[in-house]
């Protein structure tokens, strides 16, 4: 393909709706905030509002175009771009967790003058990039996504650094995030000395037919790029980040930064491994198997001796990872239920987060368990809320998360992957130890305070939609698993 | 369509529950009188089912609908005659553990929420018909229950929640990975998922496969039950817990696990149940003894009546594995019996701990001088539980240990001693506790049981000596489904059904 082909190629900017939305709202935000320079944060809410409504209009309608089967061509802009059923859902996905992060993260931008503005605006940066991420077809445009994504997120960790430590964690995630970026992008440049192209599908296309070939250089290439998306994702043992970043970073934010980057992290994985190399599924899913139960199990034991619950939530991520990669080991057969486990849980990983900078304030560091003891008796709605959070992580059954691990466990059992299963159902019986604990400390034990935690009107609207999500799929969760495979 | 009574027994609960939690927080002598009323819904609907249940052995009031079909799960509920006194057995016992919870004042509301939620979750283990279903209600009864140890219970409750919690949990969390790998077996012929207790009833399993699901289901039961070796979370669990949790936990929570190896083990895996019967015999006798001894031993009233539990579990698990006609009938009337003496005992040591803050035998000594009708009560709750003819608990134990006699005497012979001891850890407790003059000074002004308390009494008296007298009430209900099981054992297995030497059985065979 030429330059002139690229030129006159027509754009499907259905494909980067939702991207430029958002975009224009960063730059709406941004621009508004550097003219004006008005002390409240009211323009800029409504700004934010009408972008993030705008850009859900905009995958809602991918949704509909995709269900009618009338999406103008699948891929887009020179074969960079591909919308089909999981880059859509991936899209949905961030743009939840995109607004729930918002009004998690509100009272903290509204707090903290010329920065909130700037907090708003890296916040839809990063899901613009992990959008495009989840919609590449192409390793550099990946690669782009995967950087656009990470920068904004290494910013937000320090962008409350005059009044917390939060040095610590935006420096340690920067470097360790960098490393994982540079292993990437030396895969992909192996991968295109393999094959001459960076097309994910160009392993694929060349060989196809010799199913039995399996060039070492591509085998190394996948390695480095899949250990590179693991690292985003806190997989063990590329972990050991995640509890120092998530305890350091300003809590407003910390739910949106870990939600956002695992959904982007696992759709480029799953993009490269289903679509670039499912001719060598043999070879990566008993790693990706043994991946996943080191991560469950190792998150499962790491988070039963914290005593601070932004900690332990950061190590029941790196064990729910290890949940996640148990549906990616099993093949593309398990993609509804990645999906749904992945919808799932990054709500209540927004919500968890959430409720710990109510408790602990929004741009503190650290959230120790001390400060949640009588939580039921002071604040019944956020204890309650948070309960419930904690019942749906562990997977407790009338809850979404029983459904999603359920899930998980049935179509990893029938690919093969019983042993897996045993693993994780053992380590999910441990995690009810950590994550009762903090029901223990708010409903069990008297506070010697009675203080109650002010909750602000968009984080009561956010807990109270998470809430009624997680009985609704708990009981009825064909209305989502049905909205995932109507387009898959 | 005919109304959906069963869908009913389980939503008007959760509803209840709802209602409860929403009535205004100043409006505290409201909380608990409306939770009762509520309470009193699903009993008339279990009154409507008894009523209307046919005595036949298949499932009635079956309601089925699709709930999610890719992943083989339904919506399927029916009741039969093993399910079906159970469900009545729990409509009875909640209200009569709101009734009792006087002495809970801290969050109310939540309280009573909490019991109508275990409610709901109790009918729906006893009525779903499919796997999924029964699991998800299965493990959801962790949540109340944990709750309602963990803030009402005593000074060790946060302990003892997590121990039940973690303990059953585990047990759960085996069998869902039994459940997840009979749902891949069961698509094997059909290649399609199914968890319809009744379609995997034809789904032919391997030898080895029969055993390993037998002994994942087994585990989970028996620490549900608790059968010996598993038990330890039970005494912590009951004394710690408040009377209701107790009179609900001992009353219907501990069937869960002996419903479940009869109605799973037994018909889903019944090659490795008659195999497995020497096994789970000594278990269960295990039971009998260990419980039994370690009763007389106890100093506590509570765990004395929470190790009694364990001997008399013991006696429906050998009940159960003898698979003889008297014996499994014996085990599922001993389920109700149970339910109701020991709820009985419960409730009664709650109103002496309510009086004087301690459930220690040696705290007192000749009480029945001051508490005469509460002395009288007690007598009578122990003499059920010990098996006096005439009362529940005789008829049960008497059919399990003729009934086993048939297939395992040996076994039949040992458990006989349970009896005995029965008596001797009862009756050694009462003399302590009531007989005699009063050796402390605190006990001398203790009144005797109110009007309210005697009230709570009455339904489980009339109870007891209803089914001590004429169990046919029950059995004629009853005979039908466990004459089913055990036809589905011979059936299926080379086992032969020894012939009863039991008339008790009720007038469906006469």
């Amino acid at each position: 393909m030429n330059r002139f082909d690229m030129l006159s190629e027509t754009v499907s900017w259905i494909a980067v709706a939702p991207q430029l939305f958002l975009l224009l709202t960063v730059f709406a935000v941004l621009g508004y905030d550097l003219a004006a320079r008005p002390k409240s944060k009211d323009v800029h809410a409504f700004l934010t509002a009408l972008g993030v409504g705008l850009s859900g209009v905009a995958v809602a309608e991918q949704y509909r175009r995709s269900y009618n089967g009338t999406l103008d061509g699948l891929t887009s802009f020179s074969q960079m771009l591909i919308l089909d059923g999981s880059s859509i859902l991936v899209n949905g996905a961030l743009i939840v967790v995109l607004a729930l992060g918002l009004a998690f993260a509100w009272p903290m931008i509204t707090g903290m003058g010329t920065y909130g503005a700037e907090t708003i605006a890296l916040m839809l940066l990063s899901t613009v990039g992990f959008m495009l991420m989840g919609s590449s077809l192409n390793l550099m445009m990946l690669f782009i996504g995967l950087e656009i994504g990470s920068i904004s997120l290494y910013v937000l960790a320090g962008i409350a650094r005059e009044k917390t430590l939060a040095d610590e964690a935006s420096v340690k995630y920067f470097l360790l995030g960098s490393f994982a970026s540079a292993l990437f992008v030396y895969g992909v440049a192996l991968f295109y000395a393999a094959t001459g192209s960076v097309q994910i599908t160009a392993y694929f296309e060349i060989f196809q037919g010799l199913v039995n070939t399996k060039p070492s250089l591509l085998l190394v290439s996948l390695a480095l790029m899949v250990v590179g998306l693991l690292f985003k994702v806190t997989a063990a043992p590329f972990h050991s980040w995640a509890p120092d970043v998530y305890q350091g970073a300003p809590a407003g934010v910390t739910g949106f930064m870990s939600a956002a980057a695992k959904i982007g992290g696992f759709a480029g994985l799953m993009r490269i491994l289903y679509l670039g190399f499912s001719q060598l599924a043999d070879t990566w899913q008993p790693l990706i198997a043994a991946i996943a139960a080191f991560s469950i199990v190792l998150g499962t034991l790491l988070a039963i001796s914290q005593e601070d619950v932004r900690r332990m939530l950061a190590y029941s991520g790196v064990a729910h990872a290890g949940f996640i990669l148990v549906g990616v080991a099993s093949g593309r057969a398990a993609l509804r239920e990645v999906m749904f486990y992945i919808g799932v849980y990054s709500i209540q990983l927004v919500a968890a987060f959430g409720i710990t900078s109510l408790v602990s304030g929004a741009a503190s560091s650290g959230s120790a368990r001390s400060e949640y003891v009588g939580l039921g008796k002071r604040s019944p709605f956020l204890a309650g809320s948070l309960a419930l959070v904690m019942i749906g992580m562990s997977g407790m059954p009338v809850t979404s998360g029983f459904i999603a691990k359920f899930g998980m466990f049935q179509v990893a059992w029938t690919q093969g992957f019983a042993w897996l299963v045993l693993v994780a159902l053992v380590a999910s019986v441990a995690a009810f130890f950590f994550y009762l604990r903090v029901v223990v400390d708010m409903f069990m034990r008297d506070a010697d305070d009675d203080t109650e935690v002010a909750v602000g009107y968009p984080a009561r609207v956010a807990l109270l939609s998470v809430g009624v999500v997680t009985i609704l799929l708990g009981i009825r969760h064909g209305l989502l698993l049905d909205f995932i495979s109507k387009i898959l | 369509m005919s109304f959906p009574l069963l869908s009913a027994l389980v939503l008007v609960p959760i509803l209840s529950a709802v209602v409860v939690m929403l009535l205004p927080k100043q409006r505290s002598e409201l909380h608990m009188p409306v939770a009762l009323a509520l309470s009193l819904l699903p009993l008339a609907l279990a009154g409507v089912l008894f009523a209307e249940f046919e005595k036949r052995a298949s499932f009635q009031f079956v309601e089925i609908s699709d709930w999610y079909a890719p992943w083989g799960m339904s919506w399927h509920v029916g009741v039969d005659g093993i399910s079906m006194p159970l469900i009545v057995l729990t409509a009875i016992l909640v209200p009569i553990s709101l009734a009792a919870s006087v002495n809970i004042t801290d969050r109310v509301r939540l309280f009573a929420a909490m019991v109508l939620f275990l409610e709901a979750c109790l009918f729906g283990v006893f009525i779903s018909l499919d796997l999924i279903l029964f699991f998800l209600f299965f493990e959801a009864i962790l949540i109340p229950m944990y709750f309602i140890i963990g803030i009402w219970g005593s000074e060790e409750r946060i302990y003892a929640a997590v121990k039940f919690f973690l303990y059953t949990a585990f047990g759960s969390a085996v069998m869902l990975g039994a459940i997840v790998a009979l749902g891949t077996i069961s698509s094997r012929e059909t290649g399609f998922v199914t968890f319809d207790y009744l379609r995997l009833l034809d789904v032919t399993l391997t030898g080895t496969e029969q055993y390993w699901l037998f002994a994942a289901f087994a585990v989970a039961f028996a620490i549900k039950v608790p059968i010996v070796p598993f038990h330890t979370w039970l005494p912590d669990a009951h004394v710690q817990a408040p009377t209701a949790g107790s009179v609900l936990l001992a009353g219907v929570m501990l069937k869960l696990g002996t419903y479940g190896l009869l109605r799973f083990n037994l018909t889903l895996f019944p090659e490795a149940s008659v195999d497995a019967v020497p096994i789970m015999a000594t278990l269960g006798v295990m039971g009998i003894v260990y419980g039994a001894v370690v009763a007389i031993a106890q100093t506590d009233l509570k765990k004395l009546v929470a190790y009694s539990s364990v001997s008399h579990l013991g006696f429906i698990v050998l009940g159960i594995f003898a698979l003889t006609q008297g014996a499994l009938e014996g085990g599922v009337i001993q389920m109700i019996n149970h339910g109701l003496t020991t709820g009985a005992l419960f409730l009664l040591v709650g109103m002496l701990y309510e009086r004087r803050q301690t459930k220690k035998i040696d705290d007192f000594g000749g009480i029945a001088k001051v508490m005469p009708i509460y002395a009288g009560l007690f007598l009578f709750s122990i003499f059920a539980s010990i098996g006096l003819p005439g009362l529940a608990g005789f008829v049960g134990e008497f059919m399990i240990l003729v009934g086993s006699y048939a297939s395992l005497p040996g076994y039949a012979v040992v458990a006989a001693s349970g009896v005995i001891l029965a008596a001797i850890y009862f009756l050694w407790a009462y003399e302590r506790v009531f007989t005699g003059k009063i050796t402390k000074e605190e006990n001398a002004s203790l009144s005797d049981m109110n009007a309210r308390e005697i009230s709570l009494m009455v339904p489980l008296v009339i109870l007891i000596l209803v089914l001590g007298l004429y169990p046919k009430v029950l059995l004629d209900r009853i005979s039908p489904s466990t004459d089913g099981v055990l036809e589905r054992i011979a059936a299926t297995t080379e086992y032969e059904v020894p012939e009863s030497a039991l008339p008790l059985g009720g007038g469906a065979h006469e």
